[in-house]
């Protein structure tokens, strides 16, 4: 396992923390994470522009993307950042977005501005999705905004060039505000589509003021309207056209936060689950013909189990009980229940909150992005949700992060106190991305907390467990090869699933290779891949602990 | 606190064995039954001597059959009410002091306060108030009385008089009724913080007070923390095993759970403090849905409905319900009827309260 030469601290401070676990008798071994972000200079912090005056969107801030924009085959993170405020102007170089080019030695460069990515021109920030809309070999960027948003396409040279205007992308209602996307390939044309999640219609004009007891707080979100998620279909040659009412999208008005893409009933087309803050979720099956059904009453997704639609945040698709089945998890408010909804046979889903015990773990926590993550590499994902409260008004408006650890595929226990001071670090988290940056086969995490620099947390990695990661490289499906599922059986027979997405959590974008853990077994017996095209791969034997690149069969 | 006052209240007694312990009185009145199987009074002694032991499903068992050979008599519908008020019924208990004071005006003044009571417990808050305010300025110096009127006018939304009221109880000292209905002002002002200090100061005050630990138990699951909540709503239920808050919520943690068997338990037993209750029932029928009861629950949520059409979440759990057992075009109906009524509500939120 390849690991950065800051090792001296961190594996002292690593020994010490397992002579305490050992104590602990049949706990298995944990790693930790450390923050190395103070071991780069660059200035970005995330910065809302909060002076005393709440204005609506203030609270959602510090989208994250990990992705490799140079090929050098370590991954780079952007951010996104406020704006000042009334003016949502990035008038000041702290509300600047945030290139870092991974070094690999365990700093990171800012090239920013070298890169092209400012976005100064751009008003206040919020998701990012890095995908390959043009299957040219370099991941693109797509930044949601309140004000127009932006695509900057990747030129392959450490620049990107701003291509919104050509696209055909930029277009949304007047003042609708976008907080997060997702690029996906809805029609298996071998082109990626994009999915735009939409929050509401504000502008600083008519932002509302909402006081009790003299006190201003942050409005609650039933005081705006709700407004339709955006679907833009690739014609290729750069170009998207907006086929948001012709696709279904349009008929469904929500509050959208997180996205989730994955095939929930398994025939070989991506569906799209959308997080609504306080309006019932959306679910939009694909109906294999450019349209969508939204299906979240059917499926049993919509509501919590008491029919409430809550505060729903960040959203993410995995299978975490390897049964073959993409399962949904969003997180929500304190005092709300985070929703794990196991997917049954494809048919519909069942509510998993209370057997799996995340009810009784995650009531006290605020979720904002989250996910599906194999941080112990034990071959079950666990549960992160990066937390604070929307406004700072409580005692314990800041939060740690928590994360609760898949036992088995059956119930999840919070091990977030055993995972390092770092990991404790209490904020108002906002954005999050999965994302193994050193390349040892170890997701790494990236979190952005309000009026802070993020934190970028190494794994530890230093369980022993076993591990690949899966570059899927398409031919005849999207370049990126997001949307293709993978089964991977081990020496011993175990399978465990995953699919290739970047898109999980709130305003961010995760490394889009395929992650496994594989516990203690070293020896995978096979491989396969299912493409967005329908072509199905198998690899035999398949030597663990590496990434292993694949590329599409030619049809 | 007000019901003890009430059952020690002189005249109620008169219907009570007069001598001896309770199990020596049921037996002399048992045997005196066996010879004497039609005498109302032995049967009306009887079950008052039950009751005095706390037997009263027993109690209420011989009352029943007393008042079946004398169906007007207000005594017996008096005793047979406190019996269903003792056991958690207040729906039962209202309609026998009801009819009890219909048929004896005399016995208004000792049934006012227990009905008020019944009425609060139901939730039937106009009702409460209705039959309290003409007696506002002669017992406006009778703590019970005011405890009660309070709760009423407070779960009427009349927040200023409730607030009156709860001034004149301070005026006369701390009070633990008194903090306990300020902190439902305060909840509802999105005072957290006050209104779980003043819970808490009552519970001090009297730890036995009805009703204060399940309040503190809403307050803590506001919050978040539905440890201490749920350990909250059991004490709470410790008190009183049929009180309707806790037991709501107990069921309501139980679900989330996925404890379903339990869940069932606490929201049956809610439905007994408060029969038909519309969101208890849908607690229910949902728990049928989770059970794989879709068509239990199809029926449940159907008759829900009937009785109270603008019950969105009902009509969204049952669009979910018709999807599962195939019936789409329900579904679809029962959706968009959801949809229209939660954009309705929706739109009438003014965003009064931090989230």
């Amino acid at each position: 396992m390849r690991r950065w030469p800051i090792a001296g601290v961190w594996w002292f401070v690593a020994g010490v923390w397992w002579l305490a676990a050992a104590g602990d008798g049949p706990e298995p071994r944990r790693p930790h994470f450390t923050d190395i972000a103070s071991k780069s200079n660059f200035a970005y912090r995330t910065d809302n522009n909060f002076t005393g005056r709440k204005y609506f969107p203030q609270t959602m801030c510090g989208g994250v993307a990990a992705f490799d924009y140079d090929n050098d085959g370590r991954m780079d993170l952007f951010f996104t950042n406020g704006a000042k405020l009334p003016e949502m102007e990035k008038s000041d170089p702290r509300f600047y977005n945030c290139l870092l080019h991974n070094r690999g030695d365990g700093t990171f460069e800012d090239v920013t501005a070298r890169a092209g990515v400012l976005g100064e021109d751009l008003g206040f920030s919020f998701g990012v999705a890095a995908g390959d809309y043009d299957n040219d070999g370099f991941e693109d960027l797509f930044v949601c905004n309140a004000g127009r948003n932006v695509l900057y396409h990747n030129n392959g040279n450490g620049t990107f060039t701003n291509v919104t205007e050509r696209s055909g992308i930029g277009g949304k209602p007047k003042d609708v505000i976008s907080v997060a996307a997702a690029w996906f390939d809805y029609d298996n044309d071998g082109k990626l589509d994009l999915i735009v999640s939409n929050y509401t219609e504000w502008t600083p004009r008519t932002d509302k003021i909402c006081a009790s007891n003299g006190r201003e707080y942050y409005c609650h979100p039933k005081v705006y309207t709700n407004v339709a998620h955006r679907l833009y279909h690739n014609l290729g040659n750069g170009r998207f056209e907006d086929v948001t009412e012709a696709s279904g999208f349009g008929k469904e008005l929500g509050k959208g936060m997180g996205i989730a893409i994955a095939d929930f009933n398994g025939d070989g087309y991506m569906d799209v689950f959308v997080a609504n803050d306080t309006v019932r979720n959306f679910l939009f099956i694909n109906q294999k013909n450019g349209t969508f059904k939204e299906s979240g009453y059917e499926w049993g997704v919509a509501f919590d189990e008491s029919g409430n639609a809550g505060s729903s945040m960040g959203a993410d698709a995995k299978d975490y009980d390897n049964d073959g089945w993409p399962d949904i998890f969003y997180n929500n408010l304190k005092g709300q229940i985070w929703g794990l909804f196991h997917n049954i046979g494809g048919k519909y889903m069942s509510y998993a909150s209370g057997v799996s015990r995340v009810s009784r773990l995650s009531v006290r926590s605020s979720g904002w992005s989250n996910g599906f993550v194999d941080y112990n590499n034990d071959g079950w994902k666990d549960l992160y949700s990066a937390n604070g409260e929307i406004d700072n008004m409580g005692e314990i408006s800041r939060q740690p992060d928590t994360m609760f650890e898949n036992v088995d595929g059956k119930e999840f226990r919070d091990v977030s106190s055993q995972l390092g001071a770092d990991f404790s670090h209490a904020g108002f988290q906002r954005g999050s991305a999965f994302v193994d940056l050193n390349n040892d086969g170890f997701m790494d995490l990236v979190v952005t907390s309000l009026d802070e620099k993020p934190r970028i947390l190494m794994n530890s990695a230093d369980n022993g467990n076993h591990w690949l990661l899966v570059e899927t490289i398409g031919r005849r499906s999207n370049r990126d090869g997001v949307g293709a599922v993978l089964k991977l059986t081990t020496g011993s027979g175990r399978t465990l699933y995953n699919h290739v997405t970047t898109s999980d959590g709130f305003m961010s974008s995760s490394d889009k290779r395929v992650h496994f853990g594989l516990g203690t077994e070293k020896a995978i017996a096979s491989l396969e891949i299912r493409w967005p095209s329908g072509i199905v791969q198998t690899l035999k034997k398949v030597r663990a602990d590496r990434i292993l690149t694949v590329t599409e069969p030619a049809p | 606190m007000c019901l003890a006052m009430i059952l020690l209240a002189p005249g109620v007694g008169a219907q009570q064995p007069q001598a001896g312990d309770a199990d020596s009185a049921i037996r002399a009145y048992r045997a005196y039954l066996d010879a004497h199987p039609e005498s109302v009074e032995a049967r009306s002694n009887l079950g008052a001597a039950l009751a005095r032991a706390g037997r009263y499903e027993e109690a209420i068992a011989e009352y029943d059959q007393a008042l079946s050979k004398s169906p007007e008599n207000p005594a017996l519908l008096l005793n047979l009410g406190l019996a269903y008020y003792k056991t958690g019924r207040p729906a039962e208990a209202a309609a026998q002091f009801e009819r009890a004071a219909s048929l004896a005006p005399q016995f208004k003044d000792q049934v006012t306060l227990l009905l008020a009571s019944c009425y609060n417990s139901l939730g039937r808050y106009k009702q409460a108030i209705a039959l309290l305010s003409p007696f506002e300025a002669p017992k406006s110096a009778d703590q019970a009385f005011d405890y009660l009127y309070g709760t009423a006018l407070i779960g009427d939304g009349q927040d200023a008089a409730g607030a009156a009221v709860i001034d004149r109880i301070l005026s006369r000292g701390d009070s633990a009724e008194a903090r306990l209905l300020r902190s439902t002002l305060k909840m509802r002002a999105n005072d957290h913080d006050g209104a779980q200090a003043d819970v808490e100061k009552a519970i001090a005050l009297n730890e036995r007070l009805p009703g204060a630990h399940a309040r503190l138990g809403e307050l803590l699951l506001g919050v978040g923390d539905a440890e201490r909540a749920r350990t909250a709503f059991g004490q709470e239920l410790a008190l009183d095993p049929d009180q309707f808050t806790a037991n709501l919520n107990m069921g309501v943690l139980a679900k989330q759970d996925q404890e379903y068997a339990a869940a069932r338990h606490y929201f049956e037993r809610a439905l007994k403090t408060r029969p038909n209750d519309p969101g208890v029932r849908y607690q229910l029928a949902n728990v049928d849905l989770a059970t794989g009861n879709a068509e239990q629950a199809r029926k449940a949520l159907e008759a829900l409905i009937g009785e109270s059409p603008d019950f969105a979440e009902a009509h969204a759990s049952l669009a979910t319900v018709y999807y599962r057992l195939g019936r789409s075009a329900d579904g679809d109906r029962e959706r968009a009827i959801a949809q229209k009524l939660i954009d309705q509500r929706d739109a009438a939120v003014a965003g009064g309260k931090p989230r």
